[in-house]
């Protein structure tokens, strides 16, 4: 060890100070209060940690502060763990954290109703700014993890309520390190795409811890800016997240997320077909109503009176018509009289009674010979009597 | 973003058809107008019944968007 006499460098006391410090405080846990808390560009984080009469210089690289499920806020109590190191062009001394926790659930719901107030008093939880749920939606946005239960039941209730709208999944971490800036980046992207009529952010049941994305304030902003209302849907009934008090609607499990962001088939369906039964039921009373009217008017007294002329006259030409039928009765005696004195006239020219007389038809070639000239002596002839025909020769 | 307000075929017809059971109850329409209206919702309550019986859930993954967004926000 040195003593007085000997004289140092400030780089060689710096380093014997560096060794000390190193040497004795390899792995510390140390419990305080964050202040000036600032995540930089680069994805580290610098901040202090103090308590009532001390205060310690902190850095969290983003190797590790990934690993953080919650971002750190001014006057969370948290547990440090880390290294002391020493950095000679400063002579300054930090402590290099390894992990962070809560100091206790209650600093979570500290940090919570912290967010909440500021959130609150910035007018993002205002009902002028919830956007309404459209009824009939064609897509639907998701952001949830794809291989997480919220998301089987966000699908089956689709399925069950409302099969003809298309599910947009834009899968995101819904818990531990990243998860905020996942659910955020999915919000955006769904609204970049411009189709999507509703989103639901959610995830299923868990821990204060498992849930804590949903309490952070970049998510909460995505989800104000998101210009396609966000219906939010995380936990069970009895979590309240940031996220559901931004949201446009907020549902207790992602279930109902769905249930609100859908109409139901079977109701469209009892819709249609009450319109039926209804309508037709309506159209046969306005059929019959207009039937009784035509019929009430047949009847009044106005409508009977040329109806009785009509039967008067109708009896009147019923007899008239009688009155010619007889007319032309006796007029076709008297012809058929007329006309059997005709027929028998007309008997006696009957070429049979010719031919009794004795006259002969002579017929060549299946034709009547009428003249003498005509008459082949080569041919056969057939010779037509009265009593029978010849063949000759 | 304009097309955001467009409705679909299936909603339009609905609202149509909840239109014409408004109208039929209101009872004060002629005969003719009526039965037309009449006409006219039975041919949409044919056609959106077959739209809910034909319809099967779509399901999008936006795996490469999201890579591609994510990638484009951090640059």
């Amino acid at each position: 060890m040195t003593n007085e006499t000997q004289i140092l460098t400030v780089s060689e006391l710096t380093i014997e100070i560096r060794r000390t410090l190193e040497e004795s405080f390899q792995q510390v846990s140390v419990i305080g209060e964050i202040s000036n808390f600032k995540s930089h560009i680069s994805g580290h984080w610098y901040f202090s940690l103090k308590d009532a009469d001390a205060v310690i210089n902190c850095t969290m690289w983003k190797g590790f502060n990934q690993y953080v499920f919650f971002t750190p806020q001014d006057g969370m109590k948290v547990i440090l763990n880390g290294k002391i190191t020493v950095y000679p062009p400063r002579g300054s001394y930090q402590l290099d954290i390894r992990s962070m926790k809560p100091a206790g659930l209650g600093e979570l719901q500290e940090a919570f109703e912290k967010l909440k107030k500021k959130l609150e008093a910035e007018g993002l939880f205002d009902e002028k700014f919830r956007k309404p749920i459209p009824i009939f939606p064609k897509k639907i946005g998701i952001v949830t993890a794809i291989d997480g239960a919220a998301f089987r039941d966000l699908v089956s209730v689709a399925k069950r309520r409302y099969p003809l709208v298309e599910l947009v999944i834009a899968p995101a971490r819904v818990q531990g390190s990243g998860a905020a800036e996942s659910i955020v980046n999915s919000i955006k992207l769904l609204n970049n795409l411009g189709n999507v009529d509703v989103i639901i952010v959610g995830r299923g049941g868990g821990s204060i811890e498992d849930l804590w994305a949903f309490n952070e304030e970049i998510v909460a902003r995505a989800i104000f800016k998101s210009k396609v209302p966000v219906i939010s849907g995380v936990g069970h009934e009895v979590d309240f997240t940031i996220a559901d008090y931004v949201a446009d609607l907020r549902a207790p499990t992602p279930s109902v997320a769905m249930e609100l962001a859908t109409p139901d088939v079977i109701e469209i369906d009892n819709f249609i077909n009450e319109f039926l039964s209804k309508s037709s039921r309506i159209i046969e009373e306005h059929i019959i109503e207009k039937e009784e009217n035509i019929l009430s008017i047949l009847r009044s007294y106005g409508f009977r009176i040329p109806l009785d002329l009509i039967i008067r006259n109708t009896q009147q030409i019923d007899i008239a018509i009688n009155r010619i039928l007889q007319g032309i009765e006796r007029f076709s005696l008297i012809y058929d009289k007329k006309i059997s004195i005709l027929s028998k006239s007309l008997d006696s020219y009957n070429i049979q009674r010719v031919l009794k007389r004795g006259f002969v038809l002579v017929k060549q070639n299946s034709k009547f010979v009428t003249r003498a000239a005509k008459f082949n002596k080569e041919k056969k002839a057939t010779l037509n009597f009265y009593d029978g025909e010849i063949i000759t020769p | 973003m304009a097309k955001k307000k467009t409705k679909s075929n299936f909603e339009q017809d609905l609202s149509r058809l909840e239109e014409i059971s408004r109208k039929l109850e209101e009872d004060n329409l002629e005969l003719e107008e009526a039965i037309a209206m009449f006409e006219e919702g039975v041919k949409l309550s044919k056609s959106c019944l077959k739209t809910l019986r034909e319809a099967d859930l779509k399901i999008t993954e936006l795996k490469g968007e999201l890579k591609k967004f994510v990638n484009a926000e951090e640059d």
